[in-house]
């Protein structure tokens, strides 16, 4: 109605706002900026010139050692130093870069690695699609389930001996998961039901509730049953922990620390949040107490500590500790960022839930962690990325990481004293990734405002 | 977990008439009621922990027992036997644990105050360039704080020793200035003061002349705000002051000698001295503690409205003037609080100087004395009890700090 009125009564006078002036000329163009922004009263253009000379100076001195006077082919230190002695001898990185990517891991057997590693990547894949429904219950079992595999594959083993029966059934389940996965995938492109509803017709005639679940573990386990009588007939020759090193450990032991912090973390920090007060201190104490001692007091810990404080007979090999130590530590920093999330849903969020009837379990996972959760996208991947730089500490005790596989190049009689370039070599790849990570955290941070 | 705001409201025991027996109903209502089922849950948790607990002691004290250890901090009193290679408090091989602890503390501590100093400073700077109206400038700080903190602590600290600090010159050969200071691949050696005089007087007497000084002009500042100039009595007070500064200047300077580092045999005497691995830590620390608060800085500083800049630029005020006193009081607000955290996280990170071998707390107390007298659980314990100490109390007195200079609201 009031749209109406104002269209009826003569035309009010509209408010034009005076265009802004057109910058002047000697700001205009790529020179005025330039001109503008550097070099527009004295002490700037002097600061210009100073900062211009020395990164020019930085720059060439970098170049020149990196790439005009570097060494590319030699067999040994002492032949880099006679091509060219100032200059980076990359032939020793080059020589090495098989250990630096796979530690010591049988050289025939690394195309296990690189399966793994691909397995895990195309595990993720469908994520990117929207067009598959449930894309939590992917995240879920690539948390769940994707270990078994990658287990399988890097220790080896005949299939159902060395590892066990009950890993031997994991790995066949999450294949099969993966299976069903990609088949539903390439079904609902072509416009077709998925393969969990094979059986649909079937169960509906047996039982009368949960019939599309039911469908789905017989599909599931059909499929890991093929998978089974596949793979017990293949042997994989066994690798020992011990041998596992360079960027692939690195990239587990981050793996396993980025993948359980964030359980553990939402489970810390609704501990904290939660008003039975046995809970909340329990969970105060164990996040305080964490987060205020250095991460290699932990790993100091899990190393000496845990053979003393379980049984004798419990075996442990440095890799679990390890891994035990990180995931405690990581989930006690993301129990604070999820914390952070947590306490900036507005309280109606809760009293919704409640008035709708849904109890604790339920308004947490349906209503409130989801959007506490991509609240602090970027303070988790922050998390992530200093998990990723932290995981260099675990050379410290000794487990050959992809630093201490750097390291080692120097003890190598041909290799003897360089340090310089391995060192170089692994900041510029954690550089790569960590960047990469930031960047990508900033991109989903400007499209989830958009999204609000 | 139950939190009795948001669970489901409970079932009045009228509600379950149906159900089979009187017993089952009792249990469902005991079940469904908040208070009842809360005080289950907590008594489960409580003895799950305390299970745990016992397990993890019970398996502790067999498995001593059966390696034939004891428990106990009776080591401590014990002789350690071993030499540090860099102590600031008196030690050599022949002092106890005790005094080995002791030592890693108080090198930890110089460490990180040492880091924390320089890189706050250096990181407020950077933070500041960042937002510089100059493109080369602002992007050469933003890409110095985009590799520094993009690149792990360990592998910049063990640069900095293997790749710098090792590669100068030998003693013979050091780098010098004048005959004051010389640096080569052991340390950086720097001349230091011999005096008669007990340290703790010149320190109390240089503190009162900075206080004196300080409360001179806060007692002069209401005058000079009002009338742009200082009283005569600030003068006669200045003139006191400077007085009585040549005076403890005179006597310090009669009752002091300089000692300064010489080359004799194949190494120095005289002056103090910093190892190499302390100078590689604190370079790598600080570089990479300056990046964290460089970034902070530059968050505080862009979290003020722009009106604020705008207003300072109108009303005259110089860049350094604005910076001064207008965004800096109000950046320093949202400042603090990841500050605090930089600051408990460089306490931490000292922790990483083990790596180059450093003598700070976990390289002298959880290496070398625990692999000496295998007493991991009493070692493990006082190293961590001491970070978590350190960590209480830093975060206790920001804590305070900043509340009192965060806004004050009804």
């Amino acid at each position: 109605m009031d749209d109406l009125n104002v269209k009826n009564q003569p035309a009010l006078k509209q408010f034009v706002p005076t265009p802004p002036r057109p910058p002047r000329k000697s700001e205009k163009g790529i020179f005025g900026t330039i001109r503008h922004r550097c070099f527009n009263s004295i002490g700037n253009s002097l600061l210009t010139l100073c900062v211009a000379t020395v990164l020019f100076y930085l720059v060439k001195h970098v170049l020149d050692w990196a790439v005009f006077n570097a060494v590319f082919i030699a067999d040994n230190r002492r032949q880099c130093m006679d091509i060219s002695p100032d200059g980076a001898c990359w032939a020793g990185v080059i020589s090495w870069f098989n250990g630096l990517i796979y530690g010591r891991f049988p050289v025939d057997e690394q195309w296990r690695v690189n399966i793994g590693v691909l397995l895990g990547l195309v595990w993720l894949l469908p994520l990117m699609s929207k067009r598959i429904a449930l894309r939590n219950f992917i995240l879920l079992s690539w948390i769940g389930l994707y270990p078994f595999v990658g287990g399988y594959l890097f220790l080896g083993g005949r299939f159902g001996e060395e590892l066990g029966l009950v890993h031997g059934a994991m790995t066949c389940l999450a294949l099969a998961f993966l299976a069903i996965i990609y088949a539903n995938w390439i079904l609902s492109a072509l416009g077709k039901k998925g393969l969990n509803e094979l059986f649909v017709p079937l169960v509906s005639r047996l039982v009368e509730r949960r019939i599309h679940l039911l469908s789905f573990v017989a599909v599931w386990l059909l499929v890991a049953l093929v998978i089974a009588s596949g793979l017990s007939q293949v042997s994989l020759e066994p690798v020992p922990i011990e041998r596992w090193g360079g960027l692939f450990l690195t990239f587990i032991i981050a793996g396993f620390a980025i993948t359980m912090a964030i359980p553990v973390g939402v489970i810390l920090a609704l501990g904290r949040r939660s008003k039975l007060p046995v809970i909340h201190w329990l969970s105060m104490t164990v996040i305080e107490l964490v987060r205020s001692v250095p991460l290699i007091t932990v790993l100091f810990m899990a190393v000496t500590l845990l053979p003393i404080f379980l049984p004798a007979d419990m075996e442990f090999n440095k890799l679990t500790q390890v891994l035990v130590a990180v995931c405690l530590f990581a989930g006690a920093y993301m129990a604070e960022n999820i914390r952070g999330g947590l306490q900036a849903i507005p309280k109606g969020q809760y009293e919704a839930a409640a008035t709708l009837g849904l109890g604790y379990l339920h308004t947490m996972v349906l209503i409130i962690l989801p959007q506490a959760l991509r609240m602090m996208i970027p303070n988790i991947m922050t998390s992530f990325i200093s998990l990723l730089k932290d995981t260099t500490l675990v050379s410290i005790i000794g487990l050959f990481d992809i630093m201490l596989m750097a390291r080692n190049i120097a003890n190598d009689k041909d290799w003897v004293g360089m340090h310089t370039e391995p060192l170089v070599m692994i900041s510029v790849l954690f550089f790569i990734l960590c960047y990469s990570m930031s960047q990508y955290s900033l991109n989903l941070e400007k499209r989830l405002k958009v999204d609000r | 977990m139950i939190q009795s705001s948001t669970s489901k409201p409970s079932k009045s025991p009228s509600k379950g008439a149906g159900l089979p027996s009187s017993t089952t109903q009792k249990w469902t209502s005991l079940l469904n009621n908040d208070a009842s089922r809360a005080v289950i849950l907590q008594a489960i948790v409580l003895m799950l922990v305390l299970f745990g607990l016992w397990f993890l002691f019970a398996n502790a004290s067999e498995n001593l027992n059966r390696l034939g250890m004891t428990f106990g901090f009776d080591f401590l009193q014990v002789t350690a036997g071993f030499n540090i290679s860099w102590s600031l408090i008196p030690y050599d091989a022949g002092m106890s644990y005790w005094r080995v602890f002791l030592v890693g503390i108080v090198n930890t501590l110089i460490l990180s105050f040492c880091v924390i100093v320089v890189g706050t400073l250096i990181g407020t700077v950077v933070g500041i360039l960042r937002l510089s109206d100059n493109p080369l400038v602002s992007q050469l700080a933003r890409w110095y704080v985009e590799v520094v903190r993009n690149v792990p602590l360990l592998i910049q600290i063990i640069f900095w020793f293997t790749v710098v600090f090792s590669t100068l010159p030998a003693p013979r050969q050091s780098y010098h200035l004048g005959e004051w200071l010389f640096l080569n691949n052991r340390g950086l050696y720097v001349t230091t003061m011999d005096t008669s005089l007990s340290w703790g007087w010149i320190i109390a007497i240089g503190l009162a002349l900075i206080v004196a000084l300080y409360a001179l002009f806060r007692w002069s500042k209401p005058y000079y705000t009002v009338s742009g100039s200082r009283s005569s009595g600030f003068y006669i007070g200045l003139a006191v002051w400077v007085l009585l500064a040549g005076w403890a200047v005179w006597t310090f300077s009669h009752a002091t000698s300089l000692s300064v580092p010489s080359l004799q045999g194949f190494n120095f005497s005289g002056g103090a001295f910093l190892p190499a691995s302390f100078g590689a830590a604190f370079v790598a620390m600080t570089v990479y503690r300056s990046a964290a608060i460089a970034e902070t800085v530059r968050a505080g500083m862009q979290s003020i409205d722009r009106g604020q800049h705008e207003a300072a630029f109108t009303i005259g005020f110089s860049r350094v003037q604005s910076l001064r006193l207008i965004l800096i009081p109000q950046a320093i607000r949202s400042i603090i609080p990841p500050m605090t955290n930089s600051w408990l996280a460089a306490t931490k990170d000292s922790s990483l100087a083990v790596a180059i071998g450093f003598p700070e707390l976990v390289s002298v107390f959880m290496q070398t004395s625990m692999n000496q007298t295998g007493r991991a659980i009493e070692i493990i314990f006082m190293v961590m009890g001491f970070y978590i100490f350190i960590s209480l109390l830093i975060s206790y007195l920001l804590n305070k700090y900043n509340d009192s200079v965060q806004y004050k609201v009804r």
